[in-house]
């Protein structure tokens, strides 16, 4: 081992820190968390069992609707629902691309928050803020690599879900192309929802900087209160209004292909859980920025 | 250079770093010294931007430190060994904290080799001992070259060859004209590395002084003598307010006079010296001293309990 050599000596260390071109951007924050995201090894596993779960749904669920068909189809033509129109078989089959996103999200979700808080738990948020001081540069390029992966992990899923689903849909002539009302936007905006989803959980997990603590605060806003909502809604009527402004319900108006009375619009919908993510991000930043690490 | 004004640190009602002020210059080892909890890592988490100071303010090379374009290419630290996520190969870690200032795989490479890592870098760090988290600490702190280097008690847990790879290393650094600024409550250690002193102790500044200063400063001459007629070199010696202690017939210890005065006065008074022994106070019993206070109200505060224990504790 060697003892001597600091290699390269520096003549003149003052200046050793301003060269052109020596240091923090925000491109190469963002290389840095690139890094970091793909050498751990929770993020591949997550990231896997999301998109086969996701995939595997959507089989499931086509493979559904295909025996909801024939059943339907034996019984007495006035009990039948329409072959055509809302509530069909052949409508609902539609959906089939983003019907693993309920479940989907909470993988992402808890990737979001594991990737976040284990920076607290061990102990690398330090490193993390040594290199880049400007905490808001940190945190902000970490959510926009975790957002990405998650855009791309349920645009692909929703791909992959409507590509796997069509030979099931097809042996009850069910199967439908990808230029049809809504379809390919609901599989973009799978994407879309699972980004705003990692959003979000990237700043629970900031605000309480535990892993534990984050994944079931996660859960419980994405999976949990909506049952709440759905619970107590005989209580009021705008208990049933206000749960549609949850980030969960709002954002899932995007992958909808058809939008039922009084809900709102994809692009309402959109704007509604983006917002959520923007207060929510903003609100853990300013939080990170007066705390000690 | 590192400078430190009127800098407090509070937790609640608990004052961790007491209205400090000190300056760290380059071209030496300043050795920050302090038994645990005295304020030294919430200093250095200070300086590097990590914990918001209560008052006060500190520079790192003319500005805080967040406000450096290329901070790791102005600073390096190594402020804990565990500051890496365990799952992560040691490589890939630095790879990541290189990446933030475009710094290439190259100096990975450079420090990896620097610090003996070789062998384990390609491992997960969770699986590193305490001294391999310390070497992977220090070469993540030398990641950019900087001019300013900050080890928070860089030889916990290193092998003894380890201990006297950290002693040249900060040697060498500062010889290079770097600022080097190093943490420990071991005062054996710091007599050997550190050019100066800055002696911390329940978040007050003690001493801030050059090693061989406080050394004088608390040594009060004590000399040990071996005469034939001590008799009358000590009658001789009482006019220069001296205290003495007989050990032996021909054996004293002289406090209060420098030895040269002493065989003088034997030369007059015709008394045969035949050892004259400067004590050097080392290191360790100036530090007791000068945190002896501290001690003190640390076993006051204990009184319910064996004081004599508590204040063994303390030290």
């Amino acid at each position: 081992m060697s003892t001597q050599t600091i290699t390269p000596p520096t003549q003149t260390p003052q200046t050793a820190g301003h060269q052109n071109g020596s240091g923090i951007t925000f491109a190469r924050a963002l290389r840095s968390e690139w890094i970091k995201f793909t050498t751990v090894p929770s993020s591949v596993i997550l990231i896997a069992t999301t998109v086969v779960v996701m995939v595997g749904l959507a089989a499931l669920s086509a493979w559904s609707f295909t025996v909801l068909a024939q059943s339907d189809a034996q019984l007495p033509p006035d009990v039948q629902v329409p072959l055509e129109g809302p509530g069909s078989a052949a409508a609902m089959a539609l959906t089939v691309s983003s019907s693993g996103l309920v479940f989907g999200q909470l993988l992402i979700a808890s990737l979001a928050v594991v990737l976040i808080a284990s920076e607290w738990a061990t102990g690398m948020i330090r490193s993390t803020l040594v290199a880049v001081p400007r905490r808001s540069t940190a945190l902000l390029a970490k959510a926009l690599v975790v957002s990405v992966v998650a855009f791309l992990v349920g645009f692909v899923s929703a791909l992959l879900s409507y590509l796997v689903s069509q030979p099931i849909l097809g042996m009850e002539n069910m199967s439908f192309s990808l230029t049809e009302d809504g379809v390919l936007r609901s599989i973009v905006n799978s994407g879309t929802y699972l980004a705003l989803i990692a959003l979000i959980s990237v700043a629970i997990g900031i605000l309480l900087r535990n892993t534990a603590g984050g994944i079931v605060t996660a859960v419980g806003v994405f999976f949990v209160l909506p049952l709440v909502f759905e619970l107590i809604s005989g209580l009021a009527d705008w208990v049933t209004e206000a749960a549609r402004y949850l980030p969960g319900q709002a954002g899932m108006e995007m992958v909808a292909i058809t939008t039922s009375d009084g809900a709102l619009t994809p692009l309402e919908g959109g704007l509604t859980m983006t917002a959520w993510a923007l207060v929510l991000l903003i609100g853990a930043l300013v939080v990170t920025k007066k705390r000690d690490v | 250079m590192i400078e430190v004004q009127s800098l407090s640190k509070k937790y609640g009602t608990k004052t961790a770093v007491d209205d400090i002020s000190f300056t760290v210059q380059p071209g030496k080892v300043t050795g920050f010294l302090g038994p645990n909890g005295a304020g030294k890592s919430t200093t250095m988490r200070m300086v590097m931007g990590l914990d918001n100071p209560s008052a006060g303010h500190v520079t790192v090379n003319g500005r805080h430190y967040t406000q450096h374009r290329a901070p790791l290419r102005e600073v390096g630290a190594l402020l804990d060994a565990k500051a890496v996520h365990t799952k992560r190969s040691a490589y890939n870690h630095l790879r990541a904290m290189a990446a933030t200032h475009g710094i290439p795989n190259r100096r990975v490479e450079e420090v990896i080799e620097l610090t003996g890592l070789g062998p384990v870098a390609k491992k997960r760090v969770g699986g590193f001992s305490l001294g391999m988290g310390q070497r992977l600490g220090i070469a993540a702190a030398l990641l950019g070259n900087p001019h300013t280097v900050i080890l928070d008690e860089p030889i916990n847990g290193l092998d003894p060859e380890g201990v006297q790879w950290v002693r040249h290393l900060a040697k060498d650094l500062a010889a290079q004209g770097r600022t080097v600024f190093l943490s420990s409550h071991l005062m054996s250690e710091m007599a050997l590395t550190a050019d100066h002193l800055i002696v911390i102790g329940r978040g007050r500044i003690i001493a801030d002084a050059p090693i061989q200063t406080i050394l004088d400063a608390q040594s009060t001459s004590r000399v040990r003598v071996r005469a034939d007629r001590l008799h009358d070199l000590l009658n001789g010696l009482a006019a220069e307010g001296v205290t003495s202690q007989l050990f032996e017939p021909e054996l004293v210890e002289i406090t209060g006079v420098e030895p040269r005065r002493i065989a003088e006065v034997a030369r007059r008074e015709d008394v045969l010296i035949y050892e004259l022994f400067p004590l050097q106070v080392s290191l360790e019993d100036a530090y007791m001293q000068l945190t002896q206070d501290e001690v003190e109200y640390q076993s006051q505060n204990m009184s319910d309990m064996n004081s004599i224990s508590a204040s063994s504790e303390g030290r």
